[in-house]
């Protein structure tokens, strides 16, 4: 019994962390119809810069602030530079410059942080707080809270501003879009700088139980991804519920058959869903049948 | 001479100084180069079938490669196997892996293709480390023997740089059939319009995954070589960024063309031995270019698909004033 709470733990613990991962997947992919193959490498950033910034002194809040809006920035940047000049046009190339891109931001955080797994200090230091016998790392509620309060505040800029009312828009019909006049361009920007923000607070919040490292964006790309296609691509309601099932599932294995076994799950995981239920289980926009 | 027969030329001519290469090069290390640039040429062959004929990525495809690897170094050492069965054997090991990848992701339309196999890639990189008793994990697997064909064994430098380049050209020439025959025009059509093609009684989803699994078959191939060529295979090798590097190259030569991306993967693999084949370069230049080779990857990469999206094979035939190249 208390082995079972502390899987279901760990797994809602990196659980979430997949939820935030497939968001920004979700989100880049309403608004383009690509899939952001950068968008593991906005996680890395989170994580790395926030090391980097609290390096320089700066107070963990601060630092941590400092790293979501430069990751945010960042992904604007890019989509403004890359992704701009080629946007409306074949699917492909806009992926391939986003994998591109990926490329070149794991670059940039080897090149000025080093290749060495750096750590990051738990947002409140203490020991683990007991729940029915099992132990929760105090960083795993950060993870929890953040990631509560992340998606909280993405469902009501969607819901209840002009600006994600107009996010929504132009993700359902970009030239209806226009024609009522939303810029559909900077909505496209804003969606790469809310996807990394996004991704960012995921690998902030993650740091201090797992250190980080210039190269851990791929392989979260991987379980992001998954999490999204699970829950149905382009659906954020199932991003998340993918998110968290992923988590346990990769849990559950890790804990109850073999834990060489829990990179395995993100893979299978993804070959299963688009071979049974390409539209993802939770609904969502089903992607065409060839 | 007319543009059109300096054209059928051109690759007569390539051909043949690829095959003339041993007989003016001495150098047993720079023959050695010339060589892992033919293995990387079978790799990136497959994936210009994929790319610019099927419109699809891999970002994984070292992982193919490294599958094809292993399996031609536990034949021929564990098993003792004959070379060629061997070689065989890690080409079906690849393709079947490709198999099971294709077949969900490309029953859709879209790119999850692109997705499967990195994670596929991110997978078989953990695989080939932790299936120690398998593999020799991170300490890598030795001993591998050099390819022999029957009772002929090829181990000086000039013959494995034959052995290599003439797989290759097995590949290409086999490649170029598919392509200038129907299943070629299939695959063209599928690039334009997938509607387009599938109306006009194209098995889109069955040529995207056969795509897909030959070019998994030459990547094991490939994989066998360098195996049977160095000796000694380790989990480093087989890495998500040598499948950017492979990606790179087939950006870079371009779709719908063959020769555009074997002449990027020629270069491409230059330019990592730039201070052995430029003896003057300054030392720095050459560690520079080792330390940003990634970065010029993925840079060249972006860069190519903003601004000439044909990459090196569209803009030799604008050069040359439009028709199809080969």
């Amino acid at each position: 019994m208390d082995e079972l709470l502390q899987f279901l733990i760990a797994g809602l613990k990196n659980g979430s962390i997949y939820a935030l991962v497939a968001l920004g997947f979700t989100i880049v992919f309403a608004a383009t119809g690509a899939i952001n193959f950068a968008q593991g490498e906005f996680f890395m950033l989170g994580g790395m810069l926030g090391v980097y910034f609290s390096g320089l002194g700066l107070p963990l809040p601060v630092a941590a602030v400092a790293a979501v809006a430069a990751t945010a920035a960042i992904g604007a940047a890019f989509e403004l530079l890359a992704v701009r000049p080629i946007a409306g046009g074949d699917p492909l190339r806009i992926i391939i410059v986003t994998i591109g891109g990926a490329v070149m931001l794991r670059q940039f955080a080897l090149h000025l942080f080093g290749p060495d797994e750096r750590p990051l200090d738990p947002f409140t230091p203490g020991p683990s707080i007991k729940v029915l016998g099992a132990a929760v790392e105090r960083q795993t509620v950060w993870v929890w809270a953040l990631t509560a309060v992340a998606v909280i505040a993405l469902a009501l800029l969607y819901r209840r501003t002009r600006f994600g009312r107009a996010m929504r828009a132009t993700s359902i019909h970009s030239d209806a879009a226009r024609l009522v006049g939303v810029d559909a361009g900077r909505m496209v920007t804003a969606s790469f700088a809310l996807a990394a923000a996004l991704g960012a607070v995921g690998g902030l919040a993650v740091a201090p139980l797992t250190q980080t490292a210039f190269s851990v964006g791929t392989g979260v790309a991987v379980k992001g991804f998954a999490a999204a296609i699970l829950g149905g691509l382009g659906n954020p309601v199932g991003a998340v519920a993918g998110g968290l099932a992923l988590g346990l599932l990769e849990s559950f294995t890790a804990g109850y058959v073999d834990p060489v076994y829990k990179d395995a799950v993100a893979l299978v995981v993804l070959l299963v869903v688009l071979f049974v239920r390409p539209q993802g289980f939770l609904g969502g926009s089903g992607r065409v049948k060839v | 001479m007319s543009a059109r027969t300096l054209r059928a030329l051109a690759p007569l001519v390539a051909a043949a100084f690829v095959a003339v290469l041993p007989l003016l090069v001495s150098d047993r290390f720079l023959l050695k180069i010339f060589t892992f640039a033919g293995i990387n040429a079978l790799v990136v062959t497959g994936l210009a079938l994929l790319f610019g004929y099927a419109g699809q990525v891999s970002l994984g495809h070292a992982a193919f490669v490294g599958l094809g690897a292993y399996t031609c170094a536990l034949c021929t050492v564990r098993l003792d196997w004959p070379w060629l069965l061997a070689f065989a054997a890690s080409g079906a090991v690849a393709a079947l892996g490709g198999l099971v990848l294709a077949l969900p992701s490309l029953r859709l339309k879209g790119h999850y293709l692109a997705m499967a196999t990195l994670g596929f890639g991110v997978l078989m990189s953990i695989v080939f480390v932790e299936a120690e008793p398998v593999t020799g994990g991170v300490d890598g697997f030795g001993g591998i023997p050099f390819p022999s064909l029957g009772p002929l064994l090829v181990r000086d430098a000039a013959s494995l740089y034959w052995l290599v380049w003439g797989t290759v050209a097995i590949a290409v020439v086999a490649a170029f059939n598919v392509t200038s025959l129907r299943p070629g025009r299939a695959m063209r059509a599928l690039h334009g319009s997938e509607q387009g093609a599938q109306a006009s009684g194209v098995d889109v989803v069955g040529v995207k995954v056969r795509t897909f699994v030959a070019s998994a078959l030459l990547a094991g191939l490939a994989g066998a070589l360098y195996a049977s060529v160095v000796g000694f295979i380790s989990p480093s090798i087989f890495t998500f960024a040598a499948s950017i590097t492979f990606l790179a190259m087939t950006v870079l030569g371009g779709t719908g063309s063959l020769a555009g991306p074997l002449v990027a993967a020629v270069l491409l693999t230059l330019l990592q031995y730039l201070d052995a084949l430029i003896p003057g370069i300054p030392t720095e230049t050459a560690q520079a270019l080792q330390r940003y080779q990634e970065d010029i990857y993925g840079l060249a990469i972006i860069l190519v698909v903003v601004f000439a999206p044909a990459g090196l094979a569209g803009l030799w035939r604008r050069r040359r004033g439009g028709g199809e190249a080969a």
